[in-house]
């Protein structure tokens, strides 16, 4: 326990905001596999989940982590879906890499 | 407050949400046979909610986080009417398309569930999931043409696009509920009435981010063109209208429940956002030559025009925005209505000169092209010069003349390729006869123009009081 | 007396009428009679006038209103013949000179072949020039001015097939705008003011407005002085003074009897005329006056210098007006107004005579203009050598002054340097119009005694073999300064180009220079008489003793106002002074183009820098064709090009559709496709919201 409480909060954020930038990079910086990018969306919604975990074991109270739960069950939604349209794009297109999904521009 | 008394605030979603299982079901059962049926049953499960909306109580539910008042009722009406307008648009549409499926109404359904929990929402959790489950919705409906490459790569990217988006939200959502120390909106704005910190408007940012995205507001408007553009044109039509709709009301309740106490910051921010939303839709439109992209722009546009409204911050501005919403919507269903029931060679006629001289061949379809167009550009007597005027007024009233000013120089450039549709489509040499057009979309897009003139006026005078009551309940002065 | 003034002042309307409208049936000699003997009928009308108001019965101040103009509140304006000494003395000079110019058009236009048109326009000039004079109030004074600025333009016009004819009568009507602007805004003052325009309401008014000040342009300025030099403006334009004078010489591309009335006599001096008229408004503004005093001394002397180094005889002469008009200007800029009407009366009489005089000349030498073509004229044209000698003596005001007698120029130039001199007393800027003025009547003398030299003395150079292949090689040695002469070089070629008036028939290309008809002649001799005896005859009723007599509060007077009267009192060196300088040119002339007579020549033709100013009239036409015309012609192609094309259009319809257009296809370009720019798109939007919350909220 002592060395947990020299965890503060400030750490869980900061290991939380590093998180979503590597989230957020993921999703622009990758330029070939679409499938990085549901795991980069994954990422993002796992510094949200740390934020509110953390928030709520800081704050003594449950919200935070009734939100955590949802946000873990949408996450398994929203997954699912992608990865849905992902597939039939794979299937118009036989290729996932982000640069072939530029058909509509302008 | 016990459950039976919440369930009945919050009926409409419950109906839906138990009409959509009860579908599902037979959908599951029925298989492609069914999809007549379900359709019917999703538009009759609309109608309901919509009747439990307009007649159901009002209050609060679930320690605060669903919320039933006039500002709620006042767009779930709308919402409801709405989905059942596309249901009613896109189910024969997908079924001259040979690709009926029952799950289209579900999606539907699914996605009005989801908006109307955004509308009710009142606090950060029930936002998040009202705005995920119209949003999962949405991105499936967007990719509904499973063998259209380009209808699958809008779905893609409005999904990779839209849970980015989600997650800048999320992400802002976790900040101010920690610094905040409270999911709902209530208890935070009395945490940022009493001098919240930094960490308070760093996730307010994150969070207008999130929510612009939804509303497809510049800079977060990326998506809305390609999305238009790849998604079947009834499917946008509902894209465009509804969910906008639901996006601003929870965007306007959001920042009014939430922050009144930060007015003035969050207004600064917005009129940021509708300045670019403003430029860039007046801009963009006008080198497109496919009239879906420059619906998507317009409605980017548009979207502007509802922001300087909302950030004018005042219930005259709420009241702007609602009608302004509600205006918009019809028109612009009544414009994809128009194109969904145009087709030539099988083909959809998306690109401006597939409209060469559509006033000889279809008159009547390009006489309520016209109307919609004209309508759009905001031409009195028009519903879309009353939006527009609300608007206007609003944000003047608010002290956001400037702003105001840079929206009227953003309609010349906006009329322009309004205009160039019209001049298209009276003045030059026909194209070519077009497929046999389908009587129900035709007959939405022909009662959407006349909506917009003349049955605007007396809607209009209803709309008017019922809009005043409902943006009573965001509470601003 | 109601007859008589109206019968005098339509006559010539009359006149106009027939001849232009029936100038066709009437045939030529019918027109010309018809208006010649008009416009004689309303001479002698005229003169009876006169001596009627100034020693006759008639009342000093008589006003027939013939139609009520404009009705409207305070603004009210009456078509009326207002006769008053100024009226009646300016009515004298205006038809006897056109009278004469009538006849002498006889013979000077006998070639044309538009006759009527032209006796048309001579009368309409007349009509609206009395209309301007008998004018009651402003309205009906600008009216004729305008009216007289019109037919100057259609006179100066008139061989409207010669373009460089067609350039300057625009060019007076453009220049003249100019002034008529200023002219209008001083209506608008004054009625501003006074809210009247009738001279009668208004001038009893004036003097319990003379404090009154009004801040315009930034400045408070006493509100007569403003309107004083807002209609002195007007006043530059027609009488073409400094600043606005560039207008003068190219009108005589008109014919040359237009040049004597319009241009000489009647027209140019309706300025002067006008702030004479308003004496009762100009004694209340001094600064008014002294603004006056000074364009007027600038001009007088600016046109001299020019006239020195002029090669074209009329437009010699035409400097020599606007010099003699500057007289007139500093004299009633200093307070003696008489003495700016006298110079005025007897300045029509020699100025029309020397006019004539040219074109008589002109015509002898089949329209050959430049001077430099001339020489040893006065055996072949003796009359007309006489009465320009009678005419230069008269300009250069020579007299006898112990006899105190001499020709007109003699006293009514005396009188005004006189005035000056006097009014240096209250303030200097009168002794600098003394000795500008004194120094013009050097200049004056010069550059006239070189115009009588080079014409009528000397070899006799268009004998010369070369001579009428018009000197275009000569034209060449001048290269250098040339581009000022373009005008002259048309004027050469002009009766090849208009038949109309080269002497075809009778004696072909003969170079032989022959007198002019009795109908130009008879004209210069009344003029001479009237150049010999105007001043000594008229001195003592305009300016001398009798001058109260004469006026009759026609010309309103200050009581501080005692020019006149230290005119007569000041030391004898004053009045000896012009006349000095007047032999001493003379003499220089005399050296110069008689006596050593290559000199000139090789100093004009060596090109100094003083000779190339003075020849290019101080390089005016070329400054204002860079600083006016091109600033314009750059403003205009800037107006439109750069700011209805590029601006408005561009800015406006196409550029703002073009940037609208560019930035369309710009954020089109950055709708790349590419998920990742999208996101980063995205990116941006929440760093750059962020950034601009945190600094907007930071406060």
């Amino acid at each position: 326990m002592t060395g947990l409480s020299e965890v503060s909060l400030g750490h869980y954020l900061a290991v939380a905001a590093v998180l979503f930038t590597i989230g957020v990079f993921g999703i622009f910086a990758n330029r070939r596999n679409v499938i990085v990018i549901l795991m980069s969306v994954e990422l993002i919604l796992l510094a949200v989940n740390i934020n509110l975990v953390a928030f709520s074991a800081f704050l003594h109270q449950v919200a935070g982590q009734i939100f955590a739960m949802i946000v873990l069950t949408v996450a398994a939604a929203e997954a699912a879906v992608g990865l849905a349209i992902l597939v039939t794009f794979f299937r118009n297109r036989g290729d996932i890499s982000v640069d072939d999904a530029a058909q509509m521009k302008g | 407050m016990d459950l039976t008394s919440a369930l009945q605030i919050a009926l409409p979603e419950v109906i839906l949400a138990l009409g959509t299982l009860v579908l599902i079901v037979v959908g599951a059962f029925g298989g492609e046979k069914s999809t007549g049926l379900v359709g019917l049953g999703a538009g009759a499960v609309l109608v309901e909610a919509a009747a439990a909306a307009c007649w159901g109580p009002m209050g609060q539910a679930f320690h605060g986080g669903f919320v039933a008042d006039a500002a709620a009722q006042f767009s779930k009406v709308a919402i409801y009417l709405m989905s059942a307008v596309a249901i009613a648009l896109g189910a024969p549409w997908l079924r001259r398309k040979r690709s009926a499926k029952f799950e289209y109404p579900l999606l539907v359904l699914l996605a009005a569930t989801g908006m109307g929990v955004m509308v009710s929402a009142g606090d950060l959790i029930s936002l998040y999931i009202g705005i995920e489950l119209q949003s999962l919705a949405l991105y499936v409906l967007a990719a509904f043409q499973r063998d259209d490459s380009r209808s699958s790569e809008a779905g893609l990217k409005y999904f990779v696009l839209g849970a980015l988006s989600s997650g800048l939200l999320l992400y802002g959502a976790s900040l101010i509920y920690g610094f905040a120390g409270s999911v709902r909106f209530a208890d935070i704005a009395a945490a940022v009435h009493a001098g919240a910190g930094q960490g308070v408007i760093f996730g307010l940012v994150f969070l207008i981010c999130g929510m612009a995205f939804k509303v497809s507001a510049a800079p977060f408007h990326m998506w809305t063109p390609d999305v238009y553009e790849g998604a079947p044109t009834p499917i946008v039509a509902f894209i465009t209208a509804a969910p906008k709709l639901a996006a601003m009301v929870l965007f306007a309740r959001a920042l009014a429940l939430g922050f009144p106490g930060a007015t003035g910051q969050w207004q600064q921010v917005i009129v940021v956002i509708a300045l670019i939303s403003m430029a860039v839709g007046a801009l963009a439109g006008l080198v497109q030559r496919n009239l879906k992209r420059l619906l998507a722009y317009s409605s980017i546009l548009n979207i502007g025009y509802a922001l300087m409204a909302m950030a004018a911050g005042t219930e005259g501005g709420m009241q702007a925005m609602l009608v302004f919403m509600v205006l918009y919507m019809i028109d612009v269903t009544g414009f994809f209505a128009c194109l969904t029931a145009l087709q030539r060679d099988g083909r959809p006629m998306e690109r401006l000169e597939d409209f060469a001289g559509l006033v000889r061949v279809r008159p009547g379809l390009a006489l309520a092209i016209t109307a919609l167009s004209l309508s759009l550009l905001g031409l009195p007597p028009f519903s879309g010069f009353w939006s527009k005027y609300y608007v206007f007024k609003a944000a003047i009233a608010g002290g956001l003349w400037p702003v105001a000013v840079f929206g009227l120089v953003a309609s010349v450039p906006a009329a322009f390729y309004y205009l160039r549709i019209l001049k298209t489509m009276w003045f030059d040499e026909p194209a070519g006869a077009t497929d046999r057009t389908p009587g129900d979309a035709s007959a939405i897009g022909m009662g959407a123009a006349l909506f917009s003139f003349p049955l605007v006026l007396p809607a209009l005078a209803a709309l008017d009081p019922l809009a005043t009551l409902a943006a009573r309940a965001f509470g601003l002065a | 007396m109601k007859l008589i003034l109206t019968l005098l002042v339509f006559l010539p309307l009359l006149g106009a009428a027939l001849a232009g409208l029936f100038g066709r049936r009437l045939r030529d000699r019918a027109s010309q009679a018809i208006t010649t003997g008009l416009l004689f009928i309303s001479c002698a009308l005229a003169w009876w006038t006169f001596y009627q108001t100034i020693w006759g019965g008639w009342p000093a101040h008589a006003v027939v209103e013939l139609l009520s103009f404009i009705q409207v509140g305070d603004f009210q304006s009456t078509w009326s013949i207002r006769l008053d000494s100024l009226s009646a003395v300016m009515g004298v000079v205006v038809t006897s000179v056109s009278a004469l110019v009538h006849l002498y058009s006889w013979g000077y236009m006998a070639e044309d072949p538009s006759k009527p048109r032209f006796f048309a326009y001579l009368s309409l000039f007349t009509f609206a020039m009395l209309m301007l004079v008998t004018a009651n109030d402003f309205m009906q004074l600008f009216f004729g001015w305008e009216g007289v600025g019109l037919a100057s333009y259609l006179l100066i016009g008139f061989w409207f097939k010669k373009p460089t004819a067609n350039a300057a009568a625009i060019k007076a009507f453009v220049v003249n705008r100019v002034g008529d602007f200023g002219f209008a805004l001083g209506i608008m003052t004054v009625f501003w003011m006074f809210h009247t325009i009738r001279f009668p309401d208004l001038f009893p008014q004036i003097a319990a407005h003379a404090g009154r000040s009004w801040t315009f342009a930034g400045r408070s300025w006493s509100a007569l002085d403003l309107a004083g030099v807002l209609l002195f403006i007007g006043a530059m334009g027609k009488s073409a003074q400094f600043f606005l004078h560039t207008w003068l010489p190219d009108a005589m591309e008109g014919p040359t009897p237009v040049s004597a009335l319009i241009h000489a006599a009647t027209m140019v001096t309706a300025g002067v005329y006008m702030v004479c008229l308003l004496s009762p408004l100009y004694e209340y503004a001094p600064q008014a006056r002294t603004v006056i005093v000074v364009i007027g001394a600038v001009t007088s002397l600016f046109a001299a210098t020019v006239g020195l180094a002029q090669n074209d005889i009329k437009r010699v002469i035409a400097y020599s007006t606007c010099s003699q008009l500057g007289y007139m200007f500093f004299a009633a800029g200093v307070g003696a107004y008489q003495a700016a009407m006298f110079h005025l009366f007897t300045h029509a009489f020699f100025k029309a005579l020397l006019f004539l005089g040219a074109g008589s000349v002109i015509h002898a030498m089949h329209h050959e203009q430049d001077m430099r073509r001339m020489g040893g004229l006065a055996r072949y044209l003796p009359i007309t050598f006489a009465v320009m000698t009678i005419g230069t003596i008269a300009i250069t005001g020579l007299g006898v002054p112990g006899l105190n007698w001499g020709f007109a120029g003699f006293y009514s130039k005396d009188s005004i340097l006189g005035a000056a001199y006097a009014a240096g007393a209250r303030e200097p800027l009168g002794y600098f119009a003394f000795v500008v003025g004194t120094a013009v009547a050097g200049l004056t003398a010069f550059y006239s005694w070189r115009l009588a030299f080079m014409t009528f003395n000397g070899p006799p150079e268009w004998a010369r073999a070369d001579a009428h292949a018009h000197g275009h090689a000569d034209q060449g040695a001048h290269a250098l300064s040339d581009h000022a002469t373009s005008a002259q070089i048309e004027t050469h070629a002009e009766p090849d180009e208009t038949p109309d008036h080269s002497h075809s028939g009778d004696h072909g290309h003969d170079l032989k220079p022959h007198e002019s008809p009795w109908t130009m002649l008879v004209p210069l001799f009344v003029l001479s008489a009237g150049a010999i005896l105007a001043g000594a005859v008229f001195m003592p009723h305009f300016v001398g003793p009798w001058r109260e007599a004469f006026w009759r509060g026609a010309i309103f007077v200050g009581r501080n106002n005692k020019v006149l009267d230290g005119a007569e009192s000041g030391p004898s060196w004053v009045g000896l002074a012009p006349l000095v300088a007047s032999v001493a040119g003379l003499a220089i002339a005399a050296y110069y183009y008689l006596f050593a007579r290559g000199l000139a020549r090789r100093i004009a033709e060596r090109g100094g820098p003083l000779h190339t100013f003075l020849y290019n009239k101080w390089f005016f036409d070329e400054l204002y064709d860079v600083v006016f015309v091109r600033t314009a012609r750059w403003f205009g192609g800037l107006f439109w090009k750069g700011g209805d094309q590029r601006t408005i259009d561009g800015l406006g319809p196409n550029g703002v559709s073009a940037v609208a257009a560019w930035a369309g296809r710009g954020l089109g370009l950055l709708q790349t496709g590419y998920l990742y720019h999208y996101a980063f798109v995205m990116l941006l939007g929440v760093l750059g919201l962020l950034t601009y919350a945190l600094t907007v909220w930071a406060r």
